[in-house]
């Protein structure tokens, strides 16, 4: 499911202007990360791809929908949006509850929600876990109710924000997979993150944001060799870019695997 | 969203750099003028004389007005009809229709009362618009108000503005699950769980939160505390908080003196 989104400006009833005109067009099956520094609008601007916000001006498209006539509980149709923190919405007594609670809200079959919930369960490597209460969960094992919680709604598009602030390594790796595997699903996968190594290593395409505009977009080879315009919002190169170019490599690297492979290569 | 509770108005001027104590003094001894001193007309007079001219210096005039009018009005019409008609006693007559009379003592009273509840509210009013609360609670805390007080109407403030941006937040989570928080009564009640549930968790938790992060500041270590915020007070006000005391005393004084013969 494509989105199309149109000379998006957005300003806050306090008058503050957080997008002053956003064009993107994100195809079916993006893996896409939106970087830059707190109050460049990231946020503001996901937060319109399911309704929470309406434009002030421009258009925001979902396949056929165009969100200013749809509601947000329709909306939720074609997008899972995981807030980034977990307490913002757990309250079922119970994770495999929790878990439920979006799918039925959607209206589905039960054969299907328990498929659902199953395969979310088993993506998150929740299942042992599932008659456990979120609050008794570490926070980031609570931060993987809230991703199943989403992920058993069966969108076409997932959006995550700030999936991986405040999660050990063991957590991200598994975040990682999460990714990979509705990738591979045919999804299209969206995240806000500060982690410019985790979206450099499981992203194909950035999306630089500074000052509620878009500043660099596109495939992350060719977003992370841009260090001036990336430091401009705050945004480092990964670390394993920045170490390549200190040894002198003559390509851009972004990856540890490529780093290595280039690294045997010289 | 609203972002902020109080009334405080941020801006530079003589009445917002009194000490927040003279503000204090000033709000009490007019309320006590106004309730125990002589002359129907004396709140008024107040009002106009002493009230407005201050919130005018203070930069704050039109909203002064603004605020009083508005909480005010709909109090004192509903004041002055029920009193004009209703008062107990009233024997002189000013106009009557159908069963209901108005008499001049209700009139009377019904602006007594109004005059001087005006004076009460439009005081506190004046205080709160020039005063950020943490200043008036961090001066009477260094003048040995118990701290626990201070924290629990200061903290209050605070944490209300910040649950009603959780509140925004846990919806905003909930309706991108599908939940529809819109339609008929049964929906609402049904979509209140999932509302009130994590904001009641995360409430509890920031509570445990607070108690550690205050018990690890020594707040509950019985001694006396030095003031981190240097609140400025001068000789001059010392004095003029002293003459409004004495002054309150007096109208207090005179009252009593007046029932008594």
């Amino acid at each position: 499911m494509n989105i199309e989104i149109k000379e998006l400006v957005f300003a806050y009833p306090n008058g503050v202007l957080a997008l002053e005109g956003v064009t993107v067009g994100i195809p079916t099956g993006s893996l896409v990360a939106i970087v830059g520094q707190n109050g460049a609008g990231k946020t503001t601007l996901v937060k319109h791809l399911n309704g929470l916000l309406r434009p002030t001006s421009g258009l925001v498209q979902i396949g056929d929908w165009d969100t200013r006539q749809r509601s947000v509980a329709e909306l939720a149709n074609r997008i899972g949006f995981i807030f980034q923190n977990p307490d913002d919405q757990l309250f079922c007594r119970t994770v495999k509850e929790e878990v439920q609670f979006g799918p039925r809200s959607l209206g589905f079959e039960n054969d299907r929600i328990e498929t659902l919930v199953e395969a979310a369960l088993e993506l998150t490597e929740l299942h042992e876990k599932a008659s456990q209460n979120p609050y008794d969960l570490s926070p980031a094992w609570r931060k993987m109710v809230a991703l199943a919680s989403i992920l058993a709604m069966d969108t076409p598009i997932v959006v995550m924000d700030e999936p991986t602030t405040g999660q050990d390594a063991v957590s991200i790796e598994r975040i990682s997979r999460i990714v990979q595997s509705l990738h591979g699903s045919g999804k299209t996968v969206i995240a806000i993150t500060h982690d410019i190594d985790f979206c450099a290593e499981n992203f194909e395409r950035m999306i630089v944001m500074r000052q509620g505009m878009v500043v660099l977009d596109g495939p992350i080879q060719e977003v992370v060799a841009e260090r001036e315009m990336l430091a401009s919002t705050y945004v480092e190169q990964p670390q394993i870019t920045r170490l390549a170019k200190r040894l002198g490599f003559s390509t851009i690297v972004y990856k540890p695997d490529d780093f290595i492979r280039v690294l045997h290569d010289s | 969203m609203p972002d902020r509770l109080s009334f405080f108005i941020p801006r530079e001027s003589r009445v917002h750099s009194l000490n927040p104590l003279t503000k204090l003094a000033l709000a009490f001894s007019l309320i006590i003028l106004a309730f125990f001193g002589p002359g129907l007309f004396l709140p008024v007079a107040l009002y106009f004389f002493v009230l407005v001219p201050l919130s005018l210096l203070g930069k704050v005039g039109k909203e002064f007005l603004q605020t009083s009018f508005r909480l005010l009005l709909p109090l004192f019409a509903f004041l002055f009809v029920m009193q004009s008609l209703f008062y107990p006693g009233g024997e002189t007559v000013i106009f009557s229709f159908w069963i209901f009379s108005a008499t001049s003592e209700g009139v009377v009273f019904a602006f007594r009362t109004a005059t001087r509840i005006l004076v009460m509210v439009s005081s506190f009013l004046l205080l709160l618009l020039t005063t950020h609360p943490s200043t008036l609670m961090n001066d009477l805390s260094r003048r040995g108000v118990p701290a626990s007080l201070s924290y629990i109407i200061t903290s209050t403030l605070q944490i209300i503005p910040q649950m009603q941006a959780r509140a925004v937040t846990i919806q905003d989570a909930q309706r991108s699950r599908g939940l529809d928080t819109g339609g008929n009564l049964i929906n609402r009640i049904r979509s209140l769980l999932p509302l009130v549930g994590p904001l009641v968790f995360s409430s509890l938790v920031d509570v445990e939160e607070r108690a550690i992060a205050i018990e690890a500041r020594a707040f509950t270590l019985p001694v006396k505390k030095t003031s981190l915020i240097d609140i400025p007070d001068s000789r001059g006000e010392a004095v003029l908080r002293w003459v409004m005391a004495a002054l309150s005393l007096m109208t207090i004084g005179y009252r009593i003196w007046l029932s008594l013969n």
